[in-house]
């Protein structure tokens, strides 16, 4: 099985802090974004203070993989959680996408090459997020 | 009302990635989606918005962001502002009075809140991928739905159109999508004049 991330949303940490202080800050959700979005610190900060199980602020992206793996492999990520999207492309080769709340979720209840791959490719798209589901790890 | 797109999935990376071996754009639509940034709506409008389920929604919470002037927070229908302008006025300023009234007693903003009225502002985050988006488009950008969502309706097709032309061309309300009406009997009856209306968007 091989996983590889192929695009995902711009500036998912400022979008995630973003939906955060609109809740509760009565600032504009525009004027938070273009705010947050030039200052990454300040949106990791504010990611960081994020409880998990406040799942919906999760979702305002969307991350796409191309997965490689059998019917089987993929019938086997399908059935344990129905919020991955799955477009086949060819044999053994799958077009995959979800939020990352889906990404948070199937990491909190699963442990296989899957879902340490899911993990890896969000290194770079939320290093918040991703030090958050390592911690948990250890 | 305010709608910005804030953010959207690229499909360059997505088309490198397939190898140039084309989807259909419908498999395509469901791996896409659209963030925007919805301002200056009414309550009325954003409990209708999230009706759509497959969609994520971060809304302004009444339960801790505090109602200052509601006065100058309320969305007022044009009919309203017509026809009886003093009555609603009026309403909307005595309601005010009254919430302010209960947080002076102490009463929490959570509680408090009970008294504001559907015309009260609001603004949130919203996410849909591009196959609720042609969905939301052809309910909403009907001229069966109500003034205030087919105006949000008609401004976010305005702006994914403006950043994936091709993909969402054929975007509107259903008769536009599909090329007869299925609202059947409740039908508007006027498809040639919406046709045009949406023909022009995609030039415009």
């Amino acid at each position: 099985m091989r996983l590889e991330i192929v695009a995902h949303t711009p500036d998912v940490e400022a979008l995630i802090a973003t939906a955060m202080l609109t809740t509760t800050s009565g600032a504009s959700p525009s004027t938070l974004f273009h705010s947050l979005r030039g200052d990454a610190g300040r949106a990791a900060r504010v990611v960081d203070r994020l409880e998990v199980q406040h799942g919906s602020i999760l979702e305002h992206n969307r991350l796409c993989w191309v997965l490689e793996a059998t019917e089987s492999e993929a019938l086997d990520i399908l059935l344990s959680c129905r919020f991955f999207s799955f477009t086949k492309i060819e044999d053994s080769r799958w077009l995959v996408s979800a939020n990352l709340r889906t990404v948070v979720e199937f990491a909190e209840s699963r442990r296989d090459a899957f879902t340490q791959a899911l993990v890896e490719s969000i290194r770079e798209v939320t290093p918040t997020i991703y030090q958050h589901l390592r911690g948990n790890e250890r | 009302m305010k709608v910005e797109l804030l953010c959207h999935t690229p499909v360059t990376g997505l088309r490198e990635a397939l190898r140039k071996r084309d989807l259909p754009e419908v498999d395509l639509l469901p791996h896409l989606s659209f963030t925007f940034a919805v301002e200056g709506i009414s309550r009325a409008c954003s409990h209708q918005l999230v009706r759509h389920r497959v969609a994520s929604f971060s809304q302004q919470s009444q339960r801790y962001i505090e109602v200052r002037k509601l006065r100058k927070h309320v969305v007022t229908p044009e009919t309203v502002a017509g026809s009886a302008p003093q009555l609603f006025e009026s309403f909307i300023e005595k309601t005010g009075e009254t919430y302010h009234e209960l947080l002076g007693r102490g009463i929490p903003k959570e509680d408090a809140r009970f008294v504001l009225p559907n015309a009260t502002e609001t603004a949130m985050l919203m996410t849909m991928d591009g196959r609720s988006l042609f969905h939301f488009f052809g309910l909403r950008c009907c001229n069966r739905a109500q003034w205030e969502i087919r105006a949000l309706a008609d401004a976010m097709l305005v702006q994914v159109r403006a950043v994936e032309p091709e993909r969402f061309r054929r975007a509107g309300p259903y008769c536009y999508q599909l090329g007869y009406c299925p609202e059947g009997r409740f039908s508007c009856g006027r498809m040639d004049e919406v046709k045009g209306k949406y023909d022009q968007m995609s030039r415009s």
